[in-house]
């Protein structure tokens, strides 16, 4: 079976047959808790769809989501970077399937085969380089601003234009209260970009939305097609 | 937890909060009005626009509407009384 996630999927042939044996197929439902604040993590994961959101957290019911990971990624990204846990909290926010490994023998294969490293390492670079225009975007950009990158991003690691999504997550994605993003939508909408209805947010003119989004979008997108390959 | 929605009207048209938000008392829902509309207000400044037409219309899970929260409500006194010597 082909690999419809982007890393797996640009491991080399007899790379992806290291992998394949260890791998496990499970669906992610939204809401799913992948990994707990300063708990061990047990497994990487590798989402073959849906969206997972990188919280960092204020306090015990706080946060603001730093980083974004679906079939461009993996989740559990400390196993790989010789960590057993992390501060953030990390979720499901849509649905989806995906492949997990055990992480001991995730550690033993990073150990044993270079070429599986070296990709992933590269993923940390463009990983790391999402989160840097996410704080670029927060310091910089208005909601509106934030609210079309964040769409984008979304609408980058799935194959149809409707987000499912509802007011309150991208309230937590954006660090904004609800009445703001209910704003931030109406002027998307206003201007023709989207539609917006309950709990579902379509996609409508991506060039437009990307040519508003601004300095936040773009960057990171055209170094993850740099350091591992086609992203959409 | 009862469920309130924060509408905000704008004198011409209103724009619905179509998924509303569990808090625990018309106390919490007035405060999550206030301190949207400072949030409101901060990147309304930013780009040099008035809101101070626009309200919040705080709806119980009912439909009916229990408070309106001026925009102006959730600034300081002292601010507002400046603005209109």
């Amino acid at each position: 079976m082909a690999f419809n996630n982007r890393l797996l999927r640009a491991l080399s042939p007899a790379d992806q047959e290291v992998l394949r044996p260890h791998l496990r197929w499970l669906e992610l439902e939204r809401g799913t808790v992948l990994v707990l604040p300063d708990e061990p993590i047990t497994h990487v994961w590798f989402p073959e769809s849906g969206l997972s959101s990188i919280i960092a957290m204020a306090g015990s019911d706080q946060g603001i989501e730093v980083g974004l990971a679906g079939r461009d990624g993996l989740v559990g990204m400390p196993l790989l970077l010789d960590a057993d846990r992390t501060p953030h909290r990390i979720f499901m926010q849509v649905t989806g399937v995906g492949h997990s490994i055990d992480g001991n023998l995730f550690r033993k294969v990073l150990d044993d085969h270079a070429g599986i490293r070296k990709l992933l390492l590269r993923y940390v670079q463009a990983y790391s380089t999402q989160t840097t225009y996410t704080a670029l975007s927060n310091a910089m950009h208005t909601v509106e601003e934030r609210l079309a990158r964040w769409l984008l991003m979304s609408h980058d690691r799935q194959d149809n234009d409707e987000i499912p999504l509802t007011h309150d997550f991208l309230a937590l994605m954006l660090g904004v209260r609800r009445p703001s993003v209910t704003i931030a939508l109406h002027s998307l909408e206003g201007l023709g970009f989207i539609k917006a209805t309950r709990g579902l947010i379509v996609v409508r003119k991506r060039e437009e939305l990307e040519e508003f989004a601004g300095a936040g979008y773009g960057v990171p997108e055209a170094e993850y097609e740099r350091l591992i390959g086609q992203l959409r | 937890m009862p469920r309130f929605f924060l509408h905000i009207d704008d004198g011409t048209q209103r724009i619905e909060d179509e998924e509303g938000s569990e808090l625990p008392d018309l106390e919490a829902a007035r405060e999550e009005a206030l301190g949207s509309a400072r949030q409101l207000w901060a990147a309304a400044i930013l780009r040099q626009q008035d809101i101070g037409s626009r309200r919040f219309l705080i709806v119980s899970g009912d439909g009916s509407i229990v408070e309106l929260i001026e925009m102006d409500d959730a600034l300081p006194r002292s601010l507002l009384d400046r603005l209109k010597i």
